[in-house]
């Protein structure tokens, strides 16, 4: 058997003594060093730079009267009068909170759905009924908006297949698809099965990375099925449910656009308009490029005071957040 | 570089980007003001010259309104020498449905009758096109040309301004005489022509010049209620001739439970039947010019709608839009249809081959209340062929050409390729010598749009089924009295961008009542709100226009 080191190698001569003392290194001794990082670096950095700086740069049209078909510095500035536009606009209010509402209800009803789905598939032991089971919860997240809403309307329409089966029980037509009142409800139906198998999928890898070792432990330790689930599967995959806590609530602003256009119809507008919405029929539509771009802008400010802070309170509470001080 | 501090050079960034506009915030919005375009009394487009038909109808109506009839089918003979050749073309089109392969023998077998100039099509899909066409012309990413439809500018904000910075000006090229080379196009309506003029700025009208080259200017019905007359007598039930039989009928018919009812849309017809205006919606009335939102009959209409609604008339999952209307007047669901004059022969084709049964007809001029019917009726050419500014003068001559080929009337061969494409292959003459498709034929040459449309016939026809061509005069025949008058003629006007937020508003209100989310007593909160948002300075644009329409 090898002799265990147990200390450190003896001190060679007087440097040992002497206290580290980093010099500042030249930009160009950085750049001889770091050049394969750097130039690894480019082409993320290009991809960034065409794909999102540059058209970021352009959400200075939020400030002008901007035509397409003038140049650019022929267009002229108007300081905040589309901000002042859309801040006075009877529908941006209304549009605002009901964004707030799908947003949040999202929050508290499909986040925690997704989680509950990931708890069930870790459990699964068979690991045919887990991928079978894996991929028809998943799969709908690949059909479009459109196909949704087609689906609910043939097998929740007064004219669906419920309907028509009720019917024949001597019961009434449903009227979920164009009620309302229970548009929140169905709305929600809507993402639970479009979304939540696919917010599953990351929740299930951090599951994975945890050590089941800490399992085997916790069991000879007479822990119970849910003392294990409190005690080490949450506290497991905790900073993943916050990263994407945090990543949900900077997008809280953006609920999406095609499900609330294609029901508009349906339920009317006062319930469907959200901000993306807002911003086609009010100005898109209008080709008023400035305007849409204001709307915009403000959502993403939003969206990133919502990231800073909670962020914020991620750090407070202990946990890494997305990004660390240095 | 430590984060917080890169937030701080982010945060002066944005502020200094955020100070340029606070320092030269003087001016303010000028654009989406709307426009007011001329389209009659131009001496530079190209002078008419009467193109000698081949052959003469045998049903003679009184066009436009009122189009003549084939009910058999001529023999074709030359209509045009053509020798368009050189160049490669890429034309984007409008396809409703499974786009054909682009190496055809249709294609080739018009390239070669052509004279050799090859025409590839983009095909684009016809749902979405209208929108989507937006952002590509913008874009400038439409090829070579593009063929459009009059209804699609209506998607396009200010689409003044998308013509002229986009489009090739044809105005040198086809002003005056230019009957040798181009004899279909010199015998084109002088009035397509200027509707195929735009104004760089249309406050002057020294700057307008010709953009397109003009569809079909076929007037007549663009749409209708059509009712399927076989359900309607086997339930020993008559075509409705007033607003109130349509009531009864409609009544009569629907049946929730056993999956019937009368109707599914039924916005942009019915306003006829109750003397409201047809789109833009503003109407001359008591010297003034007023919006169907502010008449009396407005209210009368949505009352109807709403009554249709409440006692389940309509088919329940309309709202949802989602439903395939054609597909449930076929299978019977519906007894009557909201559409477009293409169903009427769309659906007699697919009882001709078996894959439906039964029989429709469209609903005549009818009036509520014993008032005077008033019909809906197409107003300007369908739409134009626009090619890319960025062409050369020759190209746009080559591309002319092809044009000129494709305005050949009923009863020339070219007509005959175009529209049915090669004997044998496309299509094979029928017992009564009336073309008919082979299977290659429907799925290449019959579908909806391909170089059909690409420029308009010097003369439109009934054409066709003859039974259906019968019955479809008779019909023009029976509403062209009815015609409404358009109060803007030989103007093209384009709301203001805040009245044209305001009617998406409206129209989106006007469903709430429809459907049973909102009552009727909000109409006259709505038509305020209307009114202040834009609809009020929108009517200073529309009287303008209305006396320069009307020499005041």
């Amino acid at each position: 058997m090898a002799a265990i080191q147990t200390s450190s190698p003896p001190a060679t001569g007087r440097a040992a003594d002497r206290p580290i003392i980093r010099r500042k290194r030249t930009f160009r001794q950085r750049l001889r060093h770091d050049w394969p990082l750097l130039l690894m670096s480019i082409p993320a950095l290009a991809q960034l730079a065409v794909f999102f700086y540059w058209p970021s740069s352009w959400n200075i049209i939020a400030f002008m009267d901007y035509s397409p078909y003038n140049s650019f510095w022929e267009n002229p500035f108007v300081g905040f009068a589309w901000f002042e536009r859309l801040f006075s606009d009877p529908y941006f209010v209304p549009a605002l909170l009901n964004t707030l509402k799908f947003a949040a209800l999202n929050l508290a009803f499909l986040f925690p759905l997704s989680i509950a789905l990931a708890l069930i598939m870790h459990s699964v032991v068979s690991t045919k009924i887990r991928s079978v089971f894996q991929s028809i919860v998943y799969l709908p997240y690949f059909f479009s908006w459109v196909l949704v809403v087609t689906i609910f309307v043939q097998v929740l329409g007064a004219d669906g297949l419920i309907s028509n089966w009720l019917l024949g029980f001597g019961g009434e037509r449903l009227d979920i698809m164009s009620d309302p009142s229970t548009f929140t409800f169905l709305a929600w139906l809507q993402w639970a099965w479009k979304d939540a198998g696919w917010g599953m999928i990351i929740f299930l890898a951090a599951l994975a990375s945890i050590n089941p070792s800490l399992y085997e432990a916790a069991a000879v330790d007479g822990a119970g099925r849910w003392k294990r689930l409190w005690h080490i599967t949450l506290p497991g995959i905790r900073p993943v449910i916050v990263l994407l806590l945090i990543l949900h609530i900077g997008n809280i602003l953006s609920v999406g656009f095609e499900q609330y256009q294609l029901q508009r119809e349906a339920v009317g507008y006062q319930t469907t308009e959200v901000l993306d919405t807002f911003v086609y029929y009010r100005a898109i539509q209008t080709a008023q490029y400035s305007f849409g771009t204001a709307a915009g802008l403000f959502k993403g400010v939003i969206g990133l005071v919502l990231i800073l802070v909670a962020n914020n309170v991620a750090h407070r509470l202990g946990e890494q957040g997305i990004y660390q001080k240095s | 570089m430590r984060r917080r501090s890169l937030f701080k050079v982010a945060g002066i960034g944005a502020l200094g980007a955020t100070g340029i506009p606070v320092i030269a915030a003087c001016s303010d919005i000028k654009s989406g003001e709307g426009t007011a375009q001329t389209t009659e009394g131009f001496d530079f487009l190209p002078t008419y010259k009467e193109y000698e038909l081949p052959v003469q109808p045998d049903l003679v109506g009184e066009p436009p309104n009122h189009p003549s009839g084939f009910t058999s089918y001529p023999t074709p003979v030359d209509g045009v020498e053509t020798a368009a050749e050189g160049g490669e073309y890429e034309v984007t089109v409008a396809m409703w449905g499974t786009p054909p392969a682009a190496d055809d023998p249709y294609y080739e077998a018009l390239s070669e009758a052509w004279g050799g100039t090859k025409i590839k099509l983009r095909h684009a899909d016809g749902n979405t096109f209208a929108q989507t066409s937006v952002q590509w012309l913008q874009a400038n990413e439409f090829g070579d040309a593009i063929n459009m439809f009059g209804w699609m500018t209506d998607s396009h904000p200010n689409f003044q301004e998308t013509v002229v910075n986009t489009f090739y000006d044809l105005t040198e090229v086809v002003k005056g005489d230019i009957s040798d080379r181009w004899p279909l196009l010199a015998g084109e309506p002088t009035a397509s022509w200027g509707q195929s003029v735009w104004s760089t700025d249309p406050a002057d009208p020294e700057t307008a010049r010709v953009f397109g080259v003009p569809q079909n200017f076929s007037k007549g019905p663009g749409n209708g209620i059509f009712v399927r007359t076989d359900l309607l007598e086997a339930a020993n039930l008559a075509m409705p001739t007033t607003v109130e039989e349509v009531l009864d009928v409609a009544r009569a018919w629907s049946d929730g439970a056993a999956g019937k009812w009368a109707f599914l849309g039924l916005d942009y017809v019915t306003p006829e039947w109750f003397g409201l205006a047809s789109s833009p919606g503003w109407a001359y009335i008591d010297g003034k010019l007023v919006h169907n939102s502010e008449r009396p009959e407005y209210t009368e209409w949505l009352e109807f709608r709403r009554t249709c609604w409440d006692e389940g008339l309509i088919h329940p999952d309309t709202p949802t839009g989602t439903l395939d209307g054609h597909a449930l007047h076929v299978a019977g669901t519906i007894l009557m249809s909201q559409d477009g004059i293409s169903w009427w022969g769309d659906f007699t084709n697919q009882v001709n081959t078996g894959t439906a049964t039964g029989s429709i007809d469209p609903i005549g001029a009818i009036g509520a209340q014993g008032r005077e019917p008033i019909r809906y009726v197409n107003k300007a050419a369908e739409g134009w062929t626009f090619f890319n500014k960025d062409l050369s003068e020759d190209q746009v001559k080559e591309l002319l050409d092809v044009m000129n080929f494709c305005s050949a009337p009923y009863g020339t061969k070219e007509y005959e390729l175009l529209n049915y494409g090669v004997e044998g292959t496309h299509f094979t003459y029928g017992d009564d010598g009336i073309p008919v498709y082979t299977e290659a034929g429907t799925a290449t040459v019959q579908a909806p749009v391909n170089l059909k449309t690409a420029s308009g016939q010097v003369e439109v026809f009934l054409t066709g089924d003859p039974d259906l061509v019968q019955r479809r005069f008779e019909y023009n025949a029976s509403v062209k009295d009815f015609a409404e008058a358009d109060p803007f003629k030989g103007l093209r006007v384009e709301g203001p961008a805040d009245y044209k937020t305001a009617a998406q508003t409206l129209i989106d209100q006007q469903n709430d009542i429809a459907y049973g989310r909102a009552e009727l007593s909000t109409i006259p909160d709505m038509v305020q709100t209307f009114l202040d948002s834009g609809g009020e300075a929108a009517r200073e644009l529309f009287t303008s226009a209305y006396n320069q329409a009307q020499g005041k």
